[in-house]
């Protein structure tokens, strides 16, 4: 569907949107070259272990390379959070601990937003 | 539902160790008062406050404490947990220096769908545009913002766009500059990963606002994914209609495409960019015409780099004094930094025009790594300079740092500490540009490479305070005299580090010394006897039997055959070698 | 007209015209090394930069546009100081072998070097080994003598449109190079040699053969023949300080006969040759229709070259005449050693030409033996022949005049125009209309092929029937007339052009390759100018009026295209790809 001026508005609300409960993984070169990859695949397989309907999102470079890869969690009720330095191990903690148990993760949180 | 209610945040941000300790405190405070099943104390990696001891944040509320002492414990947990309260004499308010408009959207949403964008008011500029379907208010509203081109030279950006606009001609371009090349830069290939339409948007409104039809995205081809990016972005913008003829319906029409640089860093300069881009050797010619006037195949182009393409969209969406009441009077808006070197958080940041190498340093970057010492902040690149740290209070703006012999660059800003010496460090930048030379003209396919070998000989210490002397005079000549701004600005590195530094310089010619344990020739090795247990590993070792002796008399180093490879050093097992 | 100041004279000036150009009109004069009047500005050398007030930069007065009211500050110590900085840091790139250099004495570096008294070598010597590659034969390449300017490439891609050179690798190791780095002989190189005619320094010289010609007019049992082209004699006196385009002719047989030549004789009377053959074959194609149009002239080596390179396609319309260099030394072992009794085996032709790829010619193809010999044995280039005259110790300045000797010697006004483009065409005209009319032309002179207009299109008419023609010169301009022509056959159209001269240098063989260094338009317009008052102040007009070559006819070859002249005077062409294996 092509946009034009006239049904700009209407069609801008139509785009794709996101599940409330998501896990955005930066998918840059920078965050690829850090492991983002193997982040981004190990949630993604162990979400479907469980049947989450959690989304996982690509995104890109969110700017704290020291951290790289980057791994942002909402899950409703939950305070929003960055992981940094996500490798397989903590990927699959993410999804365990925090998404599935409701709990924070220790040692790699680098933000943290009010919910 | 989650388990908690309530976030205790513990971090010792000087030192680390006592992060659990204190975690332990609260949890064992919250125990006390059956609270354990409501707050969760998590040990966070990075709590975004440097060296202020023991750092708490409750969450929610955001009531953040430093330097808690024990004794505070008890008091954050009683007010702060149990009421919605603040122990006023140890909180603190930090502030978040960022300011994001270009990274707006890198890392939020998903840079391979377009509908993404458009959900966070992407194109909704483009929009607006075409409905006023106005070309100058497009212009006066970029001559509002005070924008600046960010690729390092701080053109005004309206200007450019004026003088394309006033051309006569049926034919006009916008190139998108992404031949980012500095060493440790890397804010375009994060714009154009993270959020590509929004450089495309810019690119469209700029094209609608000169009169172009036609634009091409220059990206290096060590950037794959930016490129792989960028093609699926034209391609769902093509097939929105926000690309092609008749975009969004109107009788505007623009049209992209990708173009990939062969990685010559010369390619950045916007005339050998164009000559790239029409097939030929990646040469600069002399301007003028600027490329505005004739540009790619004769016709006038507007060359923009990435970040301040990113920069369009929302100027036009939320209006040109929104974006000038951004920075100071005469640089607007924020720039996008790539903050590396020896500081604990390397990052990509966007930050007010206006603030200040310390606060960049030390609040966002956590401050130098390992506790060394800092020495100063390179920015600009191999065009730029060093800012030693007398100047670290100096505003971030294109005339404050031009006036310290540096640029703001395209945005590289490498942090220094007491390790590194300003002869190797001006040795490295300039050898970048003699490498990246085009050689199309003599001041600086020679100059730069007699600079070179002038910078080695003090480097190791051959040199006498005559080599200097020819360093400012081939400077100069190079200043004045390249074609273009890469000779133009290649001495600046040396420059300013003679300028700053001049003592290490005289280490270095007079004393044969290197205080920064940089500059290999001039390492003295000798063997210290009182720690030397006679091993002879560093006998074993030299390859040049440079090291004569027994087990019964000892070691020492005989200079004249000395090679001064270093094996000694590593091989010593007692730190008995010094150099 | 706008107004400005240099050095705070005030200063008139037409638009467009740059900072280094309105500087001269008020006699200052910015040095450069990059800029060649001919050529466009490169900006490489950095040297000619010059101050505008009220701003911080430098600009570069050879390609910068002089604006109304700027103020230009040409020369203070700064200025100064940091151009002799440039050229330190070129000599720091630059071989110290002036001495033994081809351009020792006539070089611009080594003038800018002395203009600016540079006594030391301030900087470490940085000069990269480069091999120099001679393959052509006609020229040869050193680049270790480059200085960067870019001339070479600039009038070989832009101006002849061969694009054989081009700038390779980067930084300090840039060099010129044939594109791909292979031997310039393996190149799409057409060996016109205006590269060599531009560049500043050595870098690019011809391939000199003075010696071997030094060791033929040494030897007692050689027989040493020598012939002028027409261009040369308005273009040597340039190297003994003659004003440019002096007619030297007579001094220049004077010249060669000290020099130890047996006989020498002048291409002008084979030009007249050619003449009675080409517009032969001219009315052979147009009267009888035999044979394709439009006619294309062959007198020049490096277009038969780029032609056979680049337009095989075009080989029909090709006359099939010999040059006049060939035609002559061909006719030297036939006729002219026949009536006098010489070995032709012992006799050595030598060529004075303003040309390189005439180098070339003389072996290019097996024709060039048809008299059972080499024809041509060495060419040597205007500046050769200069040197070869300073070396023997002859004052030319001061030599008597002599006359050519007779048989092969004396030439028509068509002959001598030969040398500047437009003037085959012209020399043929004026026979071509004899030969279909049987009169002479009241008004022998073309006003419309004369001049340096890249393509000159006229016509003409003979006997009512209208013939276009088409004169162009410098390489870069054949494509348009080929095109045309290209397109009319294509499309079945009436041919844009039945007759078509072309020369590959820019102004003809009076701004040959081998010609003294320095030319310009202006230069050109003089040598040229020299040469048509040679043919005005000519008794005989027209080369059928020539009585020796009506004699060599009468006496040898019977007429023009009969059998002998054809197996004399005649060649073939072959396509050559343009890069070679």
């Amino acid at each position: 569907m092509k946009l034009t001026l006239n049904n700009f508005d209407e069609e801008a609300k139509k785009g794709k949107s996101h599940n409330n409960n998501w896990i955005k993984v930066g998918l840059s070169t920078c965050g690829i070259a850090a492991g983002a990859d193997v982040a981004f695949d190990t949630i993604k397989k162990v979400l479907q272990e469980n049947q989450s309907d959690v989304e996982v999102i690509r995104v890109g470079c969110a700017g704290k390379c020291y951290a790289e890869p980057l791994v942002e969690v909402k899950i409703e009720g939950m305070p929003q959070v960055v992981y940094g330095k996500v490798n397989e191990e903590v990927a699959t903690k993410i999804v365990q601990k925090h998404v599935l148990g409701k709990q924070l993760i220790n040692d790699h949180i680098y933000l943290l937003k009010d919910a | 539902m989650w388990k908690y209610k309530k976030v205790i945040l513990v971090k010792d941000t000087d030192t680390g160790k006592e992060t659990v300790r204190f975690s332990e405190l609260f949890n064992s405070a919250l125990r006390d008062r059956g609270l354990d099943g409501e707050v969760q104390v998590v040990r966070p990696a990075d709590i975004n406050v440097y060296d202020q001891g023991i750092v708490v944040k409750v969450m929610p509320g955001n009531i953040t404490y430093s330097k808690v002492e024990e004794k505070d414990i008890d008091l954050i947990v009683r007010k702060s947990i149990k009421k919605e309260e603040a122990v006023k004499e140890i909180q603190i308010d930090p502030k978040d220096k960022q300011v994001r408009i270009v990274l707006r959207n890198c890392g939020n949403i998903d840079p391979e769908n377009i509908d993404d964008y458009i959900a966070v008011d992407g194109y909704r500029a483009l929009k607006k545009v075409l409905e006023e379907n106005n070309r100058d208010n497009v212009i006066q509203e970029m001559k509002i913002s005070g924008l600046r081109g960010r690729g390092g030279g701080g053109f005004p950006t309206w200007m450019k766009w004026d003088f394309a606009k006033s051309q006569k001609n049926d034919t006009k371009f916008i190139i998108c500059n992404g031949d980012e090349g500095d060493p440790g830069a890397y804010m375009d290939r994060s714009v154009l990963e993270g959020d590509p339409h929004s450089v495309l948007e810019g690119m469209i409104i700029a094209g609608f606002a000169v009169g172009a039809k036609k634009g091409y995205f220059y990206i290096r081809a060590e950037y794959p994914l930016a490129i792989k990016r960028v093609e699926l972005a034209i391609k769902q913008a093509r097939e929105k209609g926000l690309l092609g003829n008749n975009i969004l319906g109107t009788q505007f029409s623009f049209d992209l495409d990708v173009r990939l640089g062969a990685g010559a860093f010369v390619c950045g300069e916007e005339t050998a960019l164009i000559a790239s881009i029409e097939g030929k050797r990646g040469c600069p010619s002399p301007r003028p015409p600027y490329p505005s006037v004739c540009g790619l195949w004769g016709k006038p182009t507007v060359i923009n780099n990435v970040e301040t393409l990113a920069n369009i969209s929302p100027i036009i969406y939320k209006g040109g004094v929104w974006f000038s009441e951004i920075g100071t009077k005469r640089s607007k808006g924020t720039k996008v930094f790539a903050l590396t070197g020896k500081v604990e958080n390397s990052s990509l940041i966007e930050v007010p025009m206006g603030i200040t190498i310390k606060e960049i340093v030390f609040e966002i970057g956590g401050g130098v790594l390992n506790n060394k010492k800092i020495k100063a902040v390179q920015t600009g690149g191999p065009s730029g300079g060093v800012i030693p740290e007398k100047f670290f209070d100096t505003s971030i703006d294109y005339e404050s740092l031009q006036n310290l012999g540096s640029i703001m660059g395209s945005g590289g800003m490498i942090v220094m500490d007491e390790d590194d010496c300003m002869v190797d460090i001006a040795k490295f930048y300039l050898k970048f540009c003699v490498d990246e030379s085009c050689g199309k003209c003599a001041p600086c396919r020679i100059g730069g490479r007699q600079m070179l070998e002038l910078l080695t000989e003090i480097s190791e210490g051959k040199a006498t305070f005559e080599q200097v002397d020819k360093l400012k005079l081939i400077s100069k000549a190079m200043q004045r005299a390249s074609l273009c701004g890469l000779g133009q600005t290649a001495p600046n590195p040396v420059l300013s580090t003679l300028k700053y530094f001049e003592q290490e310089y005289i280490d270095h010619i007079k004393d044969k010394k290197c205080a920064s344990g940089k500059c290999e020739s001039l390492f003295v090795y000798r063997i210290i006897q009182e720690k030397c247990k006679r091993c002879s590993l560093c006998q074993r070792n030299c390859p040049a039997e440079a090291i004569p002796g027994d087990r019964d008399k000892g070691y020492a180093v005989d200079q004249k055959k000395c090679i001064k490879c270093g094996k000694c050093f590593e091989a010593c097992k007692f730190e008995a070698v010094a150099r | 007209m706008a107004k400005a100041f240099i050095n705070n004279i005030e200063v008139e000036f037409e638009r467009g015209r740059t900072i280094l150009e309105v500087a001269q009109q008020v006699q200052v004069k910015i040095p450069t090394l990059c800029k060649h009047k001919d050529l466009c500005a490169t900006g490489a050398c950095g040297i000619c930069v010059v101050k505008l007030e009220g701003s911080n930069k430098m600009l570069r007065a050879c390609c910068t546009v002089m604006d109304e009211g700027m103020k230009i500050n040409t020369h203070d110590p700064e200025l100064v100081e940091i151009r002799r900085t440039v050229i330190e840091l070129i000599l720091s790139n630059h071989p110290n072998d002036c001495l033994t250099c081809g351009r020792n004495n006539d070089c611009e570096l080594q003038t800018i070097m002395a203009d600016f008294g540079i006594r030391e070598e301030l900087f470490n010597k940085i000069v990269k080994e480069i091999p120099k590659d001679s393959s052509t034969k006609t020229i040869e390449l050193d680049p270790s003598k480059c200085i960067g300017c870019g001339r070479c490439i600039e009038v070989c891609q832009n101006v002849q449109n061969v694009w054989a050179l081009s700038f390779l690798e980067r930084g300090i190791n840039t060099r010129m190079a044939p594109a791909g780095d292979i031997k310039l002989g393996e190149s799409p190189c057409v060996r016109c040699g205006q590269c060599s005619a531009h560049c500043p320094t050595g870098a690019i010289f011809e391939f000199d053969q003075t010696r071997n010609v030094w060791k033929l007019l040494q030897d007692p049992e050689t027989y040493c023949v020598v012939q002028i082209a027409p261009s040369v004699r308005v273009a040597i006196g340039e190297g003994f300080g003659y004003p440019v385009g002096t007619n030297l002719t007579k001094k220049i047989y004077a010249a060669l006969r000290r020099l130890g030549f047996n006989t020498v004789f002048d291409t002008n009377f084979s030009a007249d040759v050619t003449i009675m053959e080409e517009a032969s074959e001219f009315v052979e194609r147009f009267v009888n229709k035999k044979g394709a149009l439009p006619l294309i002239t062959t007198c020049c080596p490096s277009w038969v070259d780029f032609m056979e390179k680049y337009h095989p396609d075009m080989i029909e319309h090709f006359s099939s005449a010999k040059s006049p260099q060939e035609m002559m030394s061909t006719l030297c072992k036939t006729y002219f050693a026949e009536k006098n009794d010489i070995d032709p085996a012992k006799m050595k032709v030598v060529s004075i030409m303003p040309c390189t790829a005439k180098k070339y010619e003389i072996s290019r193809s097996e024709d060039m033996f048809s008299s059972g010999y080499q024809g041509t044995d060495y060419v040597l280039t205007t500046r050769e022949i200069i040197r070869m005259i300073k070396q023997a110790g002859i004052d030319f300045n001061s030599i008597p005049e002599e006359e050519s000797d007779h048989m092969m010697g004396d030439y028509s006004g068509a002959g001598t125009i030969f040398g500047t483009t437009g003037g085959v065409m012209e020399a043929a005209l004026r026979t071509a209309y004899n030969f279909v009319t049987k009169k002479n032309l009241p008004k022998v002179e073309f006003e419309n092929v004369r001049g340096l207009k890249g393509v000159k299109e006229t016509s003409v008419m003979i006997n009512d029937i209208e013939i276009k023609i088409a004169v162009a010169h410098g390489l870069g301009n054949v494509e348009y007339v080929l095109n045309k022509i290209k397109k009319a056959k294509e499309n079945d159209e009436p041919l844009p052009y039945h007759f078509v001269e072309v020369m590959a240098c820019p102004g003809g063989c009076i701004g040959g390759g081998g010609q003294p260094y320095g030319v310009t338009d202006e230069v050109r317009m003089i040598r040229a100018k020299g040469l048509y008052q040679d043919d005005e102040a000519s008794e005989i007009r027209c080369s059928h009026d020539n009585p020796f070559v009506k004699e060599l006819y009468k006496e040898f070859l019977g007429a023009p295209l009969s059998e002998k002249a054809h197996h004399l005077l005649h060649t073939k062409y072959v396509p050559r790809p343009e890069y070679k294996k």
